[in-house]
């Protein structure tokens, strides 16, 4: 009976040849379930807390004055650049295609004392290390020209990721890349490196994603308090910062009526997500907008980061709803409550062990099959 | 002479025949040369151009043969030049008598190939740039290379001929002169030529000077041995001098001559590979003109030269020729000695190999210094250099630059000139263009080879495709066939779940089915799969929770006991309200009024009528009915329970003369229903319960909990009737115990409403309540909030789920924080008043069970999930393999219809009838699958 039948696909659920795609699933979460969960009593007060919260990120966001030198510098930087593309004179180490702000200072979600502003060139030629020194030299020369007075205080440094400029309150990093037709033409011994030239482009993909999508006021707060959490927290460290756009993002604005949430709720909600696993394999995550093909963002960590991340949730989450907001917002006390011990009105909040291990050496597959074995796949992480 | 006829005239036709007749095997072969070479390197323009001139010049092209167009080919390079010279027909001559010579010698073939080399590299600097050769010829020359293909017969055929002609020349000329001897004879004559152009000194004598240096190679090969009349024995071919004429003889005879000879023969091949450069002087090729100046540059070559020189004139007439870095190292070393053809050499040299010539920068000679320059200008206004940044210079100690190092191609020079012409090198713009800034313009040179590879790289990509369509569509089949028997599988299952369901109607706790005593459950049906074998676990988790979940439930055994002995109870039960009825119907104002004060007649439970299918109508009884509560009604039992919950709903508020009575008629009625087994019976005032034990190795309780609903709705209605209360029969049993029975009652309902219809959940609550018994710190979740959590957890999925995806669900839930403080609660449906089911939690299990399921959470998602079941691991199943169904598994599968009575005997009555109707959740397969393969 088996074999040779090959009847054609009667009328049940037809899934195309596409019904593979692995449909992870989202984790629990209150916000989208409130109806199942009617409240048995009214809310706790959390008026207190939202204070907080706004306090917190009152003291996060940059000073007028920090923002008028990061604003300066960029503009000139950005004039700077201009001119090279329009007019390149006898610059020829590279060619400029375009010139894109990016990261915390596009999106508004700028920390005070971080004053680094982030800019994107796109080289239309290949990004050489040589060419991307040549053309920070080029810039800081042109900005030397213009503003003499500056001369001493403008420095450039060249890295890996492009080069930066620096005046004495404000810094901009230019991040280099280049047009996407030259990706495959790159030579790890003389270019810059692949990854780090495509994290760029993502990053113009983000910004822009961001600009429609998450510039709800809210949501820089969020973005600005979850920074810092993750500042001060070490097991929030694998959290990059597009990560933590989308999460905040998503914690304010994917609820059933499409508002968005208060502070608070968003605050505590972004801790329920990360503990109840939404950063962990199996989860369906957050998949990233600005990529094709579905890939969902956690799944840039490794899967020894993913059980700190979600570790660390746990544990504040535990903290948070004992009362301990002021040490979770950095307000009192210090980050050791989530790696230690603490008691809450008498509750004892203990610190949470790691679940991953490290697999061990599997054995050979003994069966002649492609071992693709589908329970035994890895884990799926992709280093992305 | 009929060269200058041909010239002069512009008669082509006649003289190209004549050529014709010399050649006429070779030019066959050289057609599919032509081909290759058609791709357009600089070379082949270069040959084109020529073929052009040679076009121009002949206004009968279209006529000749591709042999003669061969012939004319080198001809017209000659003319061009003269031309460019200014009058052609001179030109011509001179060229002709020199062409004349070699064509009585056959061996000018080998010198073909050089020649065209040779030309090439002119022709990419200095003919582009001087293109002032004759006009005509520029304008023809484009257009040929871009419509070589298509280009008008006449044209094609030049251009064929002159290709076909060096290619020939390289393989094939040994088949047509090789042999011949003439060689020597024709060296002279290249040296007179060259003369000849040298005198010329336009750009035009590059031309020459490479023919010459193509005639050069001709030379080498030719074993010019005999020749030497001074003492010197030279073997031409070997290029070694002999001591005498003894040894010159034996060399002759010698295996290494012969080799070297017959590859000379053959020779003309290997040098001609478009870019390589030929020291035609020591019969050397170098791949480029760094090798080929540090050839030049080498104490071999230095070596040949001397000898050569020694040799006296005959020799060094040839040695010019050659190539031009040979007579311009000549000319910088030891000019003098090779005399006016070294100088002409030199001019050639400069322009042909700007690699040679550049590397030897000081040139006595300041014609030929000016000549050099005219050309480098030219090539420099053609090439501009590119990427000087990425060329490192490599200091000694001292801080002296001793060497370059060009980043781009990896290579390094010494020479501050070599460097500079690597730097307009096609290699390095290459480079250039493919490392930095890909816009840069490089002409294109697709070798024979490259081509090669590209076609092959097409063919197999092709082969490629063809493959994966036919894998495509291969999966696509299996896909669909799998479709169906997936299909085909759920649709039997279903019908078996329909057929099933309509033979035991899923009702709470009807009667319980009767079996013969000593036959513990029987199976359903027969052919009835039992859910859990049937079912396929696809997840690791789903196997895990599968398998723990066959670990925790109740064996056959146990779960026939305790059906026995409920059952029993049960009916003894129904004997005793019968009993009981029986008695209190005589006297029934006797017992009433004891009993129920007021309320005489209670009207009949609703519920009781429902659940209670046993009573039949008759008079009011004092028992109204007897229901299965608890783990009982839900069917949770597990592994090892030995204690089940009735309930008995009594007409009135039960007191402890009622439990009494029924205390002491029940041993009687259970001696009838069950005469073989013995009860023991006690009663639990305190609890309002007596507890039916059975007697034997399988220690089982049934507590039977009296009450009446009348207790709550006087609770209900306490606002308006505390009067009630106050008229409670004096030994009225515990009011709170009463009341948890009828919540129990409440609770059983709500469970076979809400939670047994839920995929998975079932399931779930029982591995829960395994996790409760099993672990101390979920101790204090009850039992009633434990259901209450998965069944509103799983249920707000909105989606069916695969018990592993069910389980992890609802540690995420509590994970994220579900118990804790601040969370909404679990809101008992079963209540009035809004209460929290996991109320009796106090915060620090709160806490602790949270922080439990956060770790169990983890675990599961790092795949420890048998550490959370507390199992062993369970290794992934033999035969699945790539997420597909294999061949085996749909056997397995399709064929359990027919066989499940064979092959799920075991299973199958393990099952009760309760949960296989709760866990039919068996459509969660196809999504789970889904999972499994997106893996």
């Amino acid at each position: 009976m088996r074999g040779g039948m090959i009847r054609p696909m009667g009328p049940g659920p037809h899934f195309g040849p596409k019904m593979k795609q692995f449909v992870p699933r989202l984790p629990f979460d209150m916000v989208l379930c409130e109806s199942a969960f009617p409240r048995v009593k009214a809310a706790p007060d959390e008026s207190a807390f939202t204070q907080a919260l706004l306090k917190r990120n009152a003291d996060l966001s940059p000073t007028p004055a920090e923002q008028a030198a990061v604003l300066n510098l960029v503009t000139k930087i950005q004039a700077v650049m201009d001119n090279l593309i329009v007019d390149p004179g006898n610059f020829d180490a590279c060619q400029i295609e375009e010139v894109r702000q990016v990261g915390s200072y596009k999106k508004g979600t700028m920390m005070t004392g971080h004053n680094v502003a982030d800019i994107v060139v796109i080289l239309k030629t290949l990004p050489t290390k040589e060419a991307v020194e040549a053309l920070g030299k080029k810039v800081c020369d042109d900005l030397r020209a213009q503003e003499p007075q500056e001369v001493l205080v403008l420095t450039m440094l060249p890295n890996d990721r492009g080069f930066e400029i620096s005046n004495s309150e404000a810094t901009v990093r230019v991040l280099v890349t280049t047009i996407h037709q030259n990706l495959r033409k790159l030579d790890p011994e003389l270019h810059l490196d692949q990854k780090i030239l495509q994290s760029h482009l993502a990053a113009i993909r983000h910004s822009r994603w961001f600009e429609e999508n998450a510039h709800h006021s809210t949501i820089k707060v969020l973005i600005r308090l979850l920074r810092d959490l993750r500042g001060r927290f070490e097991g929030f460290e694998p959290l990059s910062p597009w990560m933590l756009d989308l999460l905040a993002h998503y914690a304010i604005l994917n609820n059933p009526s499409r508002q968005a949430l208060p502070i608070n709720s968003a605050f505590r909600r972004c801790l329920q997500l990360l503990a109840a696993g939404l950063f962990l394999p199996g989860s369906a995550g957050i998949s990233d907008p600005c990529e094709g093909g579905n890939i969902r963002v956690h799944t840039a960590m490794t899967l020894e980061q993913q059980d700190l991340v979600c570790l660390t949730a746990q544990t504040l989450l535990r903290v948070l709803s004992h009362g301990g907001y002021k040490q979770i917002l950095g307000l009192e006390g210090n980050s050791s409550i989530a790696s230690e011990m603490s008691v809450w009105d008498g509750v004892v909040v203990s610190a949470l062990e790691k679940a991953y291990e490290k697999p061990p050496e599997r054995p050979p597959q003994d069966d002649d099959t492609d071992n693709m074995d589908a329970d035994d796949d890895p884990m799926e992480t992709t280093d992305n | 002479m009929y060269w200058s006829g041909l010239s002069a005239a512009a008669n082509a036709a006649a003289a190209y025949q004549t050529g014709q007749t010399g050649y006429p095997v070779g030019h066959t072969p050289t057609g599919t040369y032509t081909t290759q070479r058609a791709a357009g390197s600089t070379y082949d323009t270069g040959y084109q151009t020529a073929a052009a001139a040679a076009a121009t010049h002949s206004t009968a092209a279209g006529t000749y043969p591709s042999a003669a167009a061969s012939a004319t080919y080198d001809y017209g390079y000659g003319r061009t030049t003269q031309t460019a010279a200014a009058a052609a027909a001179a030109a011509y001559d001179s060229s002709k008598t020199y062409y004349a010579q070699p064509s009585t010698a056959t061996a000018y073939t080998g010198a073909d190939t050089h020649y065209h080399n040779k030309t090439a590299y002119t022709n990419a600097g200095a003919y582009t740039t001087t293109s002032r050769q004759t006009t005509p010829v520029v304008t023809p020359k484009t257009s040929y290379t871009s419509t070589y293909p298509g280009a008008a017969a006449a044209a094609a055929t030049a251009t064929y001929n002159t290709s076909p002609y060096a290619v020939q020349t390289t393989t094939a000329n040994k088949g047509w002169f090789g042999t011949t001897t003439a060689l020597p004879v024709y060296m002279q004559q290249t040296s007179q030529p060259a003369t000849a152009v040298a005198a010329v000194k336009t750009p035009g004598n590059t031309w020459q000077t490479f023919k010459k240096q193509g005639t050069v190679p001709n030379k080498t090969q030719k074993p010019k041995a005999p020749p030497k009349p001074q003492q010197l024995h030279y073997c031409d071919v070997c290029k070694i001098s002999c001591a005498g004429p003894q040894t010159y003889r034996e060399h002759l005879e010698g295996q290494k001559h012969k080799k070297k000879e017959a590859a000379a023969k053959a020779g003309p091949t290997p040098s001609r590979h478009g870019a390589s450069l030929r020291c035609e002087l020591c019969d050397v090729t170098c791949t480029g003109a760094d090798a080929y100046a540090a050839h030049i540059r080498g104490a071999k070559h230095q070596k040949v030269v001397k000898l050569h020189q020694k040799l006296g004139k005959p020799i060094p007439s040839t040695d010019p020729v050659v190539v031009g870095g040979t007579t311009k190292t000549s000319t910088t070393t030891a000019g003098t000695a090779v005399g006016a053809k070294t100088t002409t050499s030199g001019t050639t040299a400069a322009p042909t190999g700007t690699l040679a010539a550049t590397t030897t920068t000081t040139t006595s000679d300041g014609k030929k210094d000016d000549l050099k320059e005219d050309l480098l200008d030219l090539k420099e206004k053609d090439v501009e250099p590119v990427g000087q940044e990425y060329i490192e210079e490599i200091k000694n100690e001292e801080g002296k630059v001793i060497s370059f190092n060009c980043k781009l191609c990896e290579c390094r020079f010494n020479d501050p000139n070599a460097k500079e012409m690597h730097m307009k090198g096609r290699r390095h713009r290459l480079q250039y263009k493919k490392k930095v800034n890909p816009e840069l313009v490089v002409e294109v040179k697709p070798s024979l080879r490259q081509r090669k590879l590209q076609e092959e790289k097409l063919r197999r990509q092709q082969l490629r495709e063809e493959m994966w369509r036919r894998r495509e569509e291969e999966r696509l089949l299996e896909e669909e066939e799998r479709w169906y028997w997936e299909e085909r599988r759920r649709y039997e299952e279903e019908c078996e779940y329909l057929d099933w369901c309509r033979r035991y109607p899923r009702g709470p706790p009807g009667p319980p089915p009767m079996m013969p005593p000593g036959m513990p459950r029987p199976p359903f049906m027969p052919g009835m799969p039992p859910m859990m074998p049937m079912r396929r676990p696809d997840s690791s988790d789903d196997r895990h929770v599968l398998a723990k979940h066959a670990e925790i439930y109740p064996k056959e055994e146990e779960l026939g006991a305790i059906q026995k002995i409920v059952s029993n109870t049960e009916k003894a039960l129904k004997m005793v309200s019968d009993y009981l009825a029986e008695v209190d119907a005589p006297k029934e104002q006797h017992i009433k009024p004891k009993a129920k004060k007021e309320k005489e007649e209670v009207p009949k439970d609703d519920d009781d009528k429902k659940d209670g299918d046993k009573k039949e109508d008759g008079p009011p009884r004092m028992l109204k009915g007897v229901m299965r509560v608890g783990i009982l009604a839900k069917g949770l039992l597990l592994r090892g329970d030995a204690s089940v919950q009735l309930v008995v709903l009594c007409g009135d508020k039960p007191t402890r003369t009622l439990l009494d009575r029924v205390a002491d008629n029940l041993p009687k009625q259970l001696a009838v229903v069950a005469p073989e087994d013995k009860y023991d019976i006690q009663r639990v005032v305190e609890e309002a319960a007596l507890v039916v034990q059975n007697i034997g190795e399988q220690r089982i309780s049934v507590n039977v909990t009296l009450t009446s609903p009348i207790m709550r709705e006087q609770l209900l209605h306490d606002g308006d009737s505390q009067v009630t209360a106050v008229k409670d029969p004096p030994d009225v049993l515990d009011k709170q115990k009463c009341l948890d029975a009828l919540a129990a009652l409440r609770h059983a309902k709500w469970f076979q409403a809400r939670a047994n219809g839920l995929q998975s959940c079932v399931m779930v609550i029982r591995i829960l309540r395994d996790l409760c018994q099993r672990v101390p710190t979920w101790g204090p979740l009850n039992s009633w909030a434990m259901e209450l959590m998965c069944e509103k957890v799983i249920a707000s999925a909105g989606q069916h789920l695969s018990p592993g995806d069910a389980l992890r669900r609802v540690f995420e839930a509590l994970a994220s924080g579900l118990l804790l403080p601040g969370s909404p609660g679990l809101l008992d449906p079963c209540e009035k008043d809004p209460i929290d089911a996991a109320s009796p939690l106090s915060a620090q299990e709160r806490e602790d069970i949270t922080a439990s399921a956060q770790h169990a959470l983890r675990l599961i998602a790092f795949r420890q999930i048998h550490k959370v079941l507390g199992m062993d691991p369970i290794p992934p199943p033999k035969f699945q393999r790539g997420g597909r169904f294999t061949r085996k598994r749909r056997r397995d599968n399709s064929t359990g219809e027919g066989n499940d009575s064979e092959g799920g005997d075991g299973k199958k009555d393990k099952k009760e009838d309760e949960d296989s109707k709760m866990d039919m959740d068996k459509d969660t397969n196809s999504s789970k699958h889904l999972m499994v393969e997106g893996h």
